[in-house]
């Protein structure tokens, strides 16, 4: 067989294309994962992505899965594809490092839960993608609070990726990974996916095992896929969702991917906040968002204006995530190592954790329980919630993070529904961030938040949007 | 897994870490701030903790 030559098309090819060149052989598992390997191993630097290339393995598995296409054996719509994982999940005998120089030769000797299931389909993994270390559970300042560096943005080098999944956020984007695997406390899969131009899902809380995973806070962390439309989201989730009676927050729940069954557009009701695609946002990216807005109006749904419950969500979230991380990383705190951290904000932050009283802690998840209430009866009247991912484009990667930039509340007409990504990860929804335009020649986003376990529904209307536009087929200026 | 809010371009701002007693400062004050908002919020003595152990 002549060497085939792969092109963008491959690149930033979808799943299913992808798969459906394997199975017709256009070219071999091993002829993909090494033009992949390669791939990531020239560019994944270039974004700072990569945090550890796993080509060997990656080429051992490829041989494996081609043996299963020649006796047609079918694992899963995953076998063959290349992916890549966030640096805080387990892969056996290979570091881990949670994006931190105090863990750089840390080493599991077993997967992460998801990792397992994905081999087992057949997926490829190709490498471990960078992130913020320790997943910014302390509040950093700088996108430089990490072991590979700032997440460079592949759309504009000179902007961030996003945090805390950086690395699947660039590589996804890039086309160094067909997906990629990512993790969420409070936004870190939805804020990279925005920036970067890509499609996250973050899962209900309790439905992907996170057991594998390094800790942040056992009560809010999640773990999704990170790809290039809703459609590879669905398949990604299908293959790592399900009951896992070795992680505590396990909801005993599976997945199924059933287009068929998702509900007709005028069968639902989405709330949305016209302030939110209006003076709430970045006035550069006001036009995209109400655009996208127009594009989710005309396919066919109800819409209802709704605000968000009053609620000081960036401060249960803090108190939350401070107090469990406090105790995840108890003795590391109390250790010098904490000050071998890149971001000294975080370092502190995290410290500071160790300080908040067990009154305190208690007192955030109590008014937490008034959140999760509170969204219920806000889904009695809609069925999904609508917003910008994030009000504004990427920043620069020499930017502090700590200004905030969107209008003061006291001088906004409407909360609208400013504080969805703290309040649904407060509630454990699910949410699915769609690409919906640029702004400044750089990404920006909206998300549909639903009821926990709505996932095959949210899917849908991401499917539909993306039906509708094209901004999810757009490629970053990427060249070997 | 945790992504800090959303911030604005601004130009010609150093990446030089403040000192290490400032960032403890501010990350203090975060607490504070943090207790004072959550303090608001009204709750009945029935309001259990949104955390669930399974036997």
């Amino acid at each position: 067989m002549a060497k085939f030559s792969f092109t963008d098309d491959i690149y930033f090819g979808s799943i299913a294309e992808i798969s459906a060149a394997l199975r017709t052989k256009e070219f071999s598992t091993v002829e993909l994962t090494r033009a992949f390997c390669d791939r990531l191993e020239k560019l994944g630097p270039r974004y700072n992505a990569l945090a550890l290339s796993l080509r060997e393995p990656a080429l051992r598995k490829a041989k494996e899965v081609d043996r299963d296409f020649k006796l047609d054996r079918v694992r899963s719509p995953l076998q063959g594809i290349p992916y890549g994982a966030k640096d805080l999940l387990a892969v056996k005998g290979k570091p881990t490092t949670w994006g931190a120089k105090p863990y750089a030769s840390q080493v599991f000797d077993e997967d992460a839960q998801v990792i397992a299931l994905l081999d087992k389909a057949g997926a490829i993994l190709i490498g471990k993608l960078s992130m913020v270390e320790l997943a910014g559970g302390g509040g950093y300042r700088f996108p430089s609070a990490s072991l590979t560096g700032p997440g460079l943005n592949p759309w504009d080098r000179t902007r961030w990726s996003g945090g805390s999944s950086s690395g699947p956020g660039s590589a996804t984007a890039a086309g160094l990974v067909t997906f990629s695997i990512g993790s969420e406390t409070s936004g870190s899969i939805l804020t990279p996916s925005a920036y970067c131009g890509i499609t996250g899902l973050r899962p209900t809380y309790g439905l992907v095992s996170r057991r594998g995973a390094m800790a942040l806070s056992w009560t809010l962390d999640k773990i999704g896929p990170m790809c290039r439309s809703a459609e590879d989201c669905a398949l990604v989730l299908s293959v790592i969702a399900g009951v896992d009676y070795e992680d505590p927050g396990s909801a005993g729940k599976s997945f199924h991917y059933v287009p068929q069954f998702a509900r007709k557009p005028d069968e639902i009701t989405v709330g949305y906040a016209p302030i939110d695609f209006d003076e709430s946002a970045d006035p550069a990216a006001r036009a995209g968002f109400q655009e996208a807005l127009k594009v989710v109006k005309s396919l066919g749904m109800n819409m209802k204006e709704v605000e968000i419950p009053d609620f000081p969500y960036g401060a249960l979230v803090s108190t939350i995530i401070g107090a469990e991380a406090a105790s995840v990383f108890e003795d590391f705190l109390r250790s010098e190592k904490v000050n071998e951290l890149a971001d000294h904000r975080q370092a502190q932050g995290l410290k500071t954790g160790l300080d908040i009283p067990a009154i305190e802690y208690l007192r955030a998840m109590r008014v937490r329980a008034l959140v999760q209430q509170a969204f219920k009866d806000l889904f009695f009247g809609v069925d999904f919630l609508l917003a910008p991912t994030r009000p504004t484009i990427a920043s620069k990667v020499t930017d502090p993070l700590d200004r905030p930039t969107t209008p003061a509340a006291t001088a906004q007409k409407s909360r609208g529904l400013n504080g969805l990504i703290p309040a649904g990860n407060l509630a454990g929804l699910p949410a699915i961030s769609l690409p919906c335009g640029f702004a400044a020649a750089l990404p920006i986003a909206i998300s549909v938040v639903g009821r926990p376990f709505y996932e095959n529904q949210l899917i849908a209307i991401g499917k539909a949007f993306q039906a509708h536009t094209d901004w999810h087929r757009r490629r970053p200026p990427v060249t070997e | 897994m945790l992504a800090v809010a959303a911030v604005a371009p601004q130009a010609g701002v150093s990446q030089t870490a403040p000192p290490a007693d400032a960032d403890l400062e501010s990350a203090r004050e975060l607490l504070r701030t943090n207790t004072t908002q959550i303090a608001k919020v009204k709750l009945l003595m029935a309001t259990e903790p949104a955390f669930h152990f399974k036997a």
